[in-house]
């Protein structure tokens, strides 16, 4: 593969929860997910206990990238805003960063101008630590060990069994 | 790519099914789900067309266990196999890890076989990715029908770049498990591979545990799982979770209650308010209590005079008024009383300074009276008005 390993420390995860916190509070909003482009669940804020996050983040990186390729068909590179409304709940999807998105849940006690408003701060800083942790992934990060995927392997016979 | 959290202790790798329409790549995630034990997947999605052929994708998420103290998480994706999909099947492949092509063993699917494998090139390599650096590993299906090719044709038509093949029956089981042993071992490896830089940067929380599989040849494989927590798809307990601060998780919905203080002190406020509101009007009903002229007559000229003007300041819509410059029952008999009780102050005063303030009442009470009346229906006639002003000039002598 071209692209390195995302690879992401508590440290990072921590200044990213505590972005979040402070977005969702701001916004009054449920909870929220930052997911990678490619479905992986990066972190997650609020009240999740009921979400499924690794199905939702699955889909919500599938929408995306559906609707990136609406956006390619009209003449626009991305759609960098993503909205879907329900009766009850409402999500509201933006980019972070170029590899990033940034899901806020959130129902009618809060409004959409104001969920997008602190989404988009959000986003920004979020983008900052980033282009940070990219910065510092191309610089050299530990990766698995042969160990690894030895014990994995072991794994693997346990609980694939016909 | 796959993607390593040190704050949840979780390795997450994408494995992609892809393979001609048709060819079994649902019914390997099917088998999948239905024989792994519950503790160790998640919830398999399937986003299908009503004749259930994959729309966009198939999605089983799998926990393999913790290994090292990180959890071992494979996500398994299958892509629609119909030519005319493209486009999604494209996105599938987006972030892959590790490809299975699920070729179909019979003869009249060999050229579709062939086509899926060209397109698995071309959108490979738009996402800049070489298909000889991919992990993959080849399935070929339906070994059990009898249309099925032999091994070594099937090998040599599809299986040029020597990848690993495994025979199988996905629909009974065969050969799934061992496809998707193999593909996640390469995975790995592959994984390893990518970034095999020494596990000695300097990180807080997370040297501790590469520093312990960095001398994985002789510190014991468990010696790092007594750290790490016991991790399933279905229920995350990641080891992040109890390092968030408490509050965190909370403020959105404890930011609600906080108006309520304000709510109450303001109903609090709110009676002693509507408290205060008798006490004023007590003045005014109180002495209209007594309802015999003489005792009203007896409580002196100056008192009824400030009930009347503030009568004609605030009326009383709700009430019918009997003719304009009343505002009610009580401001009419107050008006009475006003009347009848200033004859003999007049007598003393200056005639034309009474006459004078008397017509000039008379014009603004009017006044006041017809632009607060409700309705039109509810004012007097003319006639009656006209009536009404010329017995009080008549009485006070007023030309």
């Amino acid at each position: 593969m071209t692209e390195d390993n995302l690879v992401i420390y508590e440290e990072e995860i921590e200044k990213i929860d505590t972005n979040l916190a402070r977005m969702l509070k701001g916004a009054e909003a449920k909870c929220a997910l930052l997911v990678d482009k490619d479905g992986h669940l990066i972190t997650r804020q609020g009240f999740t206990h009921s979400l499924d996050t690794t199905a939702l983040a699955a889909l919500l990186a599938g929408s995306f990238a559906s609707t990136k390729e609406i956006a390619r068909l009209v003449g626009e590179s991305e759609f960098s805003v993503l909205f879907h409304q329900g009766k009850k709940d409402h999500i509201h999807m933006s980019l972070v960063g170029d590899r990033s998105i940034l899901a806020v849940i959130f129902d009618d006690r809060t409004t959409i101008g104001m969920v997008r408003l602190y989404a988009k701060e959000s986003a920004t800083e979020l983008g900052k630590i980033f282009a940070m942790l990219k910065d510092r992934s191309s610089a050299g990060s530990p990766g698995l060990t042969d160990e690894f995927a030895a014990s994995a392997g072991d794994k693997l016979d346990d609980i694939f069994q016909d | 790519m796959v993607s390593i959290n040190y704050a949840t202790r979780e390795v997450t790798c994408k494995i992609v099914y892809y393979g001609p329409g048709l060819s079994g790549k649902t019914t390997n995630l099917i088998y999948v789900h239905k024989k792994v034990p519950a503790t160790s997947k998640g919830k398999m999605i399937s986003l299908a067309t009503e004749a259930d052929r994959t729309l966009y994708f198939d999605f089983l998420p799998i926990n393999i266990g913790t290994i090292n103290g990180f959890a071992a998480k494979f996500q398994l994706y299958t892509v629609p196999g119909q030519v005319y999909y493209n486009a999604t099947r494209k996105l599938v492949l987006r972030g892959a890890d590790g490809l299975v092509f699920v070729a179909d063993s019979q003869v009249e699917k060999m050229d579709e076989n062939i086509e899926s494998l060209t397109n698995l090139r071309e959108n490979l390599e738009e996402y800049g990715y070489n298909i000889d650096e991919i992990p993959i590993v080849i399935q070929y299906n339906k070994r059990d029908l009898p249309g099925a090719l032999p091994l070594e044709e099937l090998n040599a038509k599809l299986n040029t770049r020597g990848w690993k093949s495994f025979e199988a029956e996905a629909v009974n089981g065969g050969g799934v498990f061992d496809t998707l042993k193999m593909i996640i071992k390469l995975v790995l490896e592959k994984a390893k591979n990518t970034r095999t830089t020494t596990t000695s940067a300097a990180r807080t929380a997370a040297s501790p545990q590469t520093a312990a599989s960095a001398a994985g040849a002789s510190v014991p494989p468990a010696a790092g799982t007594p750290v790490s927590p016991p991790a399933s798809v279905g229920t995350r307990q990641e080891a992040g979770a109890p390092a968030e601060p408490a509050p965190i998780r909370e403020p959105a919905y404890q930011a609600k209650p906080k108006p309520r203080p304000d709510d109450t002190s303001a109903k609090v406020a709110a009676p002693s308010f509507e408290q205060n509101v008798p006490p004023d009007e007590a003045p005014v009903t109180a002495p209209l209590q007594p309802a015999s002229m003489a005792d009203i007559s007896d409580s002196g000229a100056a008192a009824p005079e400030r009930p009347v003007a503030e009568e004609v300041e605030k009326p009383d819509s709700s009430m019918p008024r009997p003719f304009p410059g009343s505002t009610g029952r009580i401001a009419r008999r107050e008006r009475r009383i006003t009347v009848s009780d200033f004859q003999p102050a007049a007598r003393d005063e200056d005639l034309s300074a009474l006459r004078s303030r008397l017509s000039n009442d008379t014009d603004q009470l009017d006044n006041a009276a017809i632009s607060s009346l409700p309705s039109p229906s509810m004012a007097p006639s003319e006639r009656v008005v006209k009536k009404k002003r010329n017995f009080f000039k008549r009485l006070l002598g007023i030309k």
